[in-house]
């Protein structure tokens, strides 16, 4: 896996409300690696974590069950090589560096719940999506993979998708977070 | 809004999934006469009631799964992981 230079597919930077109640910001440069494995592997097991679920690995990588039997592995940035590298590949396991790939976008606040509410169907209750909860769902009609990771002591939500729906998904997000006061940045075209 | 059941994911509005109709039992290919592999391609019981579908997670766990659906009141049970 070649280090080849990052480039975001968000062209705007973060979007915030002035009192704290909603932001959003591009965390497209973090690491993503994307494991699928069959049950009874080395790494099914060492991974560990059921489908709808998460957890901090001591290496500072978050290990999500993304989907039955497939994993995505969050790491800082740059760290894909290394993360890859941790993963035992010995039966049928495949590995693969999504980083490039998949945008992604952070969305935290005491409003983020109700701003997301408002783009997707799925049950944002903390009964069913408490903190490190893993789901897939429709985001503004994205197909996104959400993590729940409350962040700083305020919710917060982790969504990738697909990278050429990437710029279209942070401003209708962004679009989303005006009625909780957001301020849009100059020139993010949202209609 | 049909609320269907992934065994996987929970309750989906339909809109996430795929339905891909019901669910029939495929013949032998070495001996299935022309009639048979002709009604197991196209036909079907289409009742008015309880129809056993298969269906597809494709905005969730992406996997197949079965439930049984009233196709005269679109309410569903028994949702089985394929």
């Amino acid at each position: 896996m070649p280090d080849i230079e990052f480039k975001s597919p968000i062209a705007h930077g973060p979007v915030s409300a002035p009192d704290g109640s909603v932001s959003l910001e591009d965390e497209t440069s973090t690491t993503k690696v994307v494991v699928r494995a069959a049950t009874g592997t080395a790494a099914a097991a060492d991974l560990g974590v059921p489908y709808g679920q998460s957890r901090l690995r001591a290496d500072g990588t978050l290990v999500c069950g993304t989907r039955p039997g497939e994993w995505t592995l969050f790491a800082a940035a740059g760290r894909a090589t290394e993360v890859a590298a941790s993963v035992d590949t010995d039966g049928f396991v495949n590995v693969v560096d999504v980083t490039h790939g998949r945008a992604m976008m952070r969305v935290s606040g005491p409003k983020a719940t109700a701003m997301l509410a408002k783009v997707c169907d799925i049950d944002l209750t903390d009964d069913m999506a408490p903190d490190g909860a893993v789901f897939s769902g429709s985001v503004a009609k994205v197909t996104c993979d959400l993590l729940r990771s409350d962040w700083r002591g305020e919710v917060s939500y982790l969504i990738s998708c697909e990278r050429s729906f990437g710029n279209y998904l942070f401003a209708t997000l962004a679009d989303a977070s005006t009625e909780f006061g957001a301020e849009l940045p100059t020139g993010l075209d949202i209609h | 809004m049909i609320v269907v059941n992934c065994p996987h994911c929970g309750p989906r509005n339909s809109s996430d999934l795929r339905p891909c109709g019901e669910v029939t039992s495929r013949p032998d290919p070495a001996t299935a006469s022309l009639s048979e592999w002709r009604t197991y391609l196209y036909m079907r019981e289409n009742p008015s009631g309880w129809v056993t579908e298969a269906w597809y997670c494709r905005s969730g766990c992406r996997r197949y799964f079965t439930i049984e659906r009233n196709t005269a009141t679109n309410e569903t049970r028994r949702s089985e992981a394929s």
